[in-house]
């Protein structure tokens, strides 16, 4: 299960949260345990490169797109692999609806997009897409490539 | 919050500090949403009001009921545009507003229109809405189409059918199951998703049935799976079924080995990955299995992908817990690992080492850590702390230098966790490994000079009081703890009187100074503290014997504190005094299963109803009101209620067994489900011919039985006195039944007998044995001498795993465990699991059990016995024997 999905801007304001199973009560948790993870580990780091922590059972990829950073968090059959999977198809569609790696405004000015492509991606905590060219014609109602049916 | 910090790949070309969404408010939002209902829908404003809606749920603003209904109706009148993107974004806010029961319905027939659409896009995506917001009635009208969309030829739609599939499988299982064969059939699927998706839909589907998942594995581990996430579950899988199937195989050959070992293989790390883990973790892996996984991922250790970095070390960390040797070829790239900038893979490389390291490699691997442990966070820090203790317990000839790294961190900063796993940690190595004993304690005395922590500052008190007395030279602790008294809060200051005594108590050539340092307490500002000093000093200055002073300073407490509070509270001031011996000892408090009927009629004279009785005091009580069972003298136990009815059944009935030292007393808790009826002259007809040292001695019935109102009746049993007499009873509720008018509530006149069978019940020897733990075992287990002590070996059999060995013995004895010691880490070849209760007659018992499993899963154990009583410790060996 992909736990969540967590989008904030370098001062840790959340742009973007979605929960899949964590009961409300935790999410304040969440929230504040990621962008301290994030505070304490992303100064100064690259663009896209990956970090990976694991905290009990459930594990945790994050990374700094622009001017955004970016969090999922996964537990069972979503580890650390399959979280690095789905962190690529969720940079990869964020920088084709953006154009480019997002500045936050950038980000916010495509907020609509980047909410269909997650909807493309993760729906209810699995993960159901996972290449950037179908989830573009897909958040525009195309139908996916002909050579891929 | 966090502190801004600095950005890498800052778009100066954009217009910055300016979000499109600053001052949104809810309330103007809503306002906005009208625009929805207009006769000409603008497609695009409609597009960004929905993006502002989203945008609020997403930064966890939520919506009134009215609200939302308010929203969704509004925005089922976008479905009248035909503009592809507003489509989309309206099957994305219905979703997130998910609409109740009774709105669904407005937006059924847009959708199943949508979902027999031609264009497949509606198709995939009135699939995910529908599922999200349907139910069971409306799954069933669907379903054709749902079948249909899983052997799309479109990988979208037939993706989409098979998530919601997954989730449907939740809330309703019986409909999804009968998908199978589509499912079974998209497994199939030349498109990657789609055999994932279908792939862990099948296996949900099937997943309590062992043969049809063997099948399924057998049948794809010989097939191509295209998708490596795919992939990555039929490894998962086949590891389930490895592990099923090993205890059947004889030859010893593990079936499926070949396809997880060829997986290591793939051109995917994700599935090499996957396959070396579920090597790793194979029941009884050997050494050969072991060494191609561990090459695997020792290639990924030097790996540039963090990634692959930390689930290398993560996997080989718990490899080196069980088989240490085989992780040793990694620690030249582990080491490499330390300066690692991810501080995760950093912490999981050193605690491994420490696993893996040899003694000669301790002191240089000490020197690697303490540059480490300045730039990493607390719960990092922790982790290696643990690490180090258990490696000074491999290695205590290394006490000296590990024992100084801790109290080197112990002086630097830290907060209140890590502190305290380092005091752990420093009192566990003084308690088993007799040389750091001195050292140890020095190092907590100087910790104490400047703790911030009131709490560990207590602990250490507390364990210097023990420990100190027994050291060479007890006098130059007394500095240190003299010096609480002046300088700390009064809860250290009570600790440290406390502390002071002991030492006045265990140390003749001290009492005279102890004296001198405890009278000064007496004009402390808190009562505590001077109520303390003068207690010790009456104490100390007795002429009592001196066993008892030390039994009232260093005797354990055998009473749980919830109880003790509990009975101080129901104490009422009178002339006679509080007697701690009336304190219940059983740590789990039963709550008596009757509960008096909500709303029921108040008592005629119109007082409040007597509070429900909710402890073991209340069945003291109780049974104690009953005169047939008044002269059975103590209560010694009640056990939890056992139900002897299947759950809603037209009577409930369960039984709580009341031990005495020469009876047994069944309490039967009854409840009428049946408002038609009134049940009278209720009793249980017990027939106890399996159980032949038990004599009926007295019944008491229960007067009426009305519907939901529950009542109980007892049955009483002697039995020869302190003998732990075991035994089968068959029951059978005998009653008068009268009929009851539902509209007035009364009764007929006449009733007619009737009979109702009830389940066995059995008193078994756990019944005669409190639960009662201690705090510290090691030292009651010393304190109890071996005098009364019987050990002996048992085969137990072939067993699932230790830990249903290990569970199986507990709940046989009917003991406490203690120190967490009832959990067995997985995959573990022996335990240890220490136990300690009351028997009848009130003898303490202490238990010492060993558990060893071999390859077949054969479980041996040790039992070694300490009690007051040899007769007891035999009966304990009689318990395990028979059982």
């Amino acid at each position: 299960m992909l736990l969540a999905i967590l989008i904030s801007n370098f001062a840790g304001n959340i742009l973007l949260e979605r929960f899949n199973g964590v009961p409300s009560e935790e999410r304040l948790h969440w929230r504040t345990f990621l962008v301290k993870l994030g505070a304490d580990n992303l100064k100064g780091a690259r663009n896209e490169e990956l970090f990976v922590s694991s905290q009990k059972s459930v594990y945790i990829v994050y990374t700094v797109l622009g001017g955004v950073c970016i969090y999922i968090v996964g537990k069972d059959e979503y580890d650390e692999l399959a979280l690095t999977e789905v962190m690529f198809v969720i940079t990869s569609s964020i920088k084709d609806a953006c154009g480019k790696s997002p500045s936050e405004r950038l980000f916010l000015d495509k907020y609509g997009k980047i909410c269909l492509c997650l909807d493309e991606i993760v729906w209810k905590g699995i993960l159901e897409n996972t290449e950037k060219d179908r989830i573009k014609r897909l958040i525009g109602l195309k139908p996916p490539n002909p050579t891929e049916i | 919050m966090a502190q801004p910090f600095l950005k890498k790949d800052d778009d100066h070309d954009d217009e910055v500090d300016y979000s499109p969404f600053l001052g949104i408010e809810k309330g103007a939002v809503l306002q906005e949403a009208r625009v929805f209902n207009d006769p000409q829908l603008d497609p695009r404003r409609c597009s960004q009001v929905i993006t502002k809606l989203l945008y609020l749920l997403n930064q966890g603003e939520t919506f009134t009921k009215v609200e939302a209904t308010e929203v969704f109706f509004a925005v089922t009148k976008l479905f009248q545009s035909r503009d592809l993107g507003l489509r989309r974004m309206v099957y994305v806010i219905i979703k997130e507003l998910s609409p109740s029961a009774d709105e669904v319905i407005i937006v059924t027939s847009s959708l199943m229109k949508d979902m027999t659409s031609k264009t497949d896009m509606y198709r995939a995506n009135a699939i995910r809405v529908l599922c999200q917001i349907t139910d069971g009635t409306l799954l069933t009208q669907i379903e054709r189409y749902l079948k249909q969309a899983i052997v799309d030829k479109n990988p979208v739609v037939a993706s989409a059918a098979l998530v919601s599939g997954i989730h449907l499988l939740q809330t309703n299982p019986e409909i999804v199951k009968r998908w199978s064969n589509e499912v079974q059939e998209a497994v199939q699927s030349r498109a990657a998703l789609v055999q994932f998706h279908a792939l862990a839909l099948l296996h949900q589907i099937r997943q309590n049935d062992r043969l049809a998942v063997n099948k399924l594995v057998s049948s794809l581990t010989r097939g191509s799976v295209r998708s490596p996430l795919a992939q990555c579950l039929l490894i998962r899988y086949t590891s389930q079924v490895i592990r099923e199937s090993a205890s059947n195989t004889q030859t010893g050959d593990r079936p499926f080995y070949d396809f997880l070992e060829g997986c290591l293989r793939h051109k995917a790390e994700m599935v090499i990955f996957e396959a070396a883990r579920a090597i790793t973790e194979l029941n009884g892996v050997t050494s050969r299995e072991l060494t191609s996984a561990i090459t695997v991922l020792q290639l990924f250790l030097s790996s540039t992908k963090p990634v692959l970095r930390f689930a290398a070390v993560r996997t080989l960390n718990k490899v080196a817990m069980t088989h240490p040797i085989a992780v040793t070829n990694c620690n030249i790239d582990m080491e490499s690992l330390i300066s690692d900038q991810n501080r995760s893979i950093a912490t999981l490389a050193i605690t491994t080492l420490l696993k893996t390291g040899n003694e000669s490699s301790v002191d240089r691997l000490m020197k690697q850590i303490t540059t480490f442990m300045s730039d990493i966070a607390d719960e990092f820090k922790i982790v290696v702390i643990e690490a180090i203790r258990s490696l000074c317990l491999k290695f205590p000839l290394k006490h000296r230098s590990l024992m100084n790294f801790l109290s080197n961190i112990l002086r630097e900063e830290g907060g209140f966790e890590y502190k305290k796993a380092i005091v752990d940690s420093i009192v566990i190595l003084i308690r088993d490994i007799p040389e750091a004993k001195e050292s140890g304690l020095l190092h907590l005395c100087e910790f104490i000079e400047d703790c911030e922590f009131t709490y560990l500052s207590t602990q250490i008190l507390h364990f210097l009081g023990i420990e100190g007395p027994k050291t060479s030279d007890p006098s130059k602790y007394i500095r240190y703890i003299y010096n609480r008294v002046h300088l700390e809060n009064a809860t250290v200051r009570a600790g440290a009187v406390s502390t002071l005594a002991k030492f006045g108590a265990m140390v003749d050539s001290l009492k005279p100074r102890i004296f001198v340092l405890l009278r000064r307490c007496l004009f402390d500002t808190d009562d505590e503290v001077r109520d303390r000093a003068t207690l010790y000093l009456n104490t100390l200055g007795a002429d009592g014997a001196v066993e008892d002073m030390k039994e009232f300073l260093f005797g354990s407490l055998d009473i749980p504190l919830v109880n003790l509070e509990r009975s101080l509270k129901n104490y009422e001031p009178s002339e006679e005094s509080f007697d701690i011996n009336s304190v219940p000892k059983e740590v789990k408090i039963q709550a008596l299963a009757e509960k008096k009927a909500p709303g029921k009629k108040p008592t005629g004279l119109g007082g409040p109803p007597p509070a429900p009785p909710s402890t073991i005091d209340a069945y003291e009580k109780l049974l104690s009101s009953i005169p047939e069972f008044a002269n059975f003298g103590k209560l010694f136990k009640s056990s939890a209620p056992v139900e002897l009815t299947e759950a809603e059944t037209e009577y409930a009935v369960n039984v709580v067994k009341h031990i005495f030292d020469g009876h047994v007393v069944f309490q039967y808790n009854c409840t009428n489900t049946i408002p038609e009826q009134l049940l009278e002259n209720v009793t249980v007809i017990v027939d106890a011919s399996e159980a032949e040292e038990f004599a009926e001695v007295a019944s008491k019935p229960l007067r009426s039985l009305p519907y939901d109102s529950p009542g109980q009746t007892f049955v009483a049993f002697e039995k020869p006195e302190g003998v732990p007499a075991v035994g089968k009873f068959s029951n059978m509720l005998r009653f008068i039944v009268k009929e009851v008018d539902p509209s007035t509530g009364e009764a007929e006149d006449d009733g007619v007998e009737d009979e109702y069978q009830l389940e066995e019940l059995e008193v078994v020897a756990a019944d005669y044995m409190l639960k009662v733990g201690v705090s510290n075992f090691r030292n009651a287990w010393e304190s109890m001498g071996p005098d009364c002590e019987r050990v002996d070996e048992y085969d137990l059999g072939p067993r699932e795993n230790l830990a249903e060995a290990v569970n199986a013995v507990i709940n046989l004895l009917g003991m406490q465990p203690c120190e967490g010691t009832e959990v067995v880490p997985s995959n573990s070849r022996s335990h240890t699991c220490l136990l300690s209760g009351v028997y009848i007659g009130n003898v303490k018992v202490l238990v010492r059990l060993q558990f060893g499993i071999d390859g077949p899963k054969d479980v041996a154990m040790k039992l070694a016995v300490r009690s007051e009583d040899e007769a007891v410790s035999d009966a304990i060996h009689e318990i395990v024997a028979s059982g």
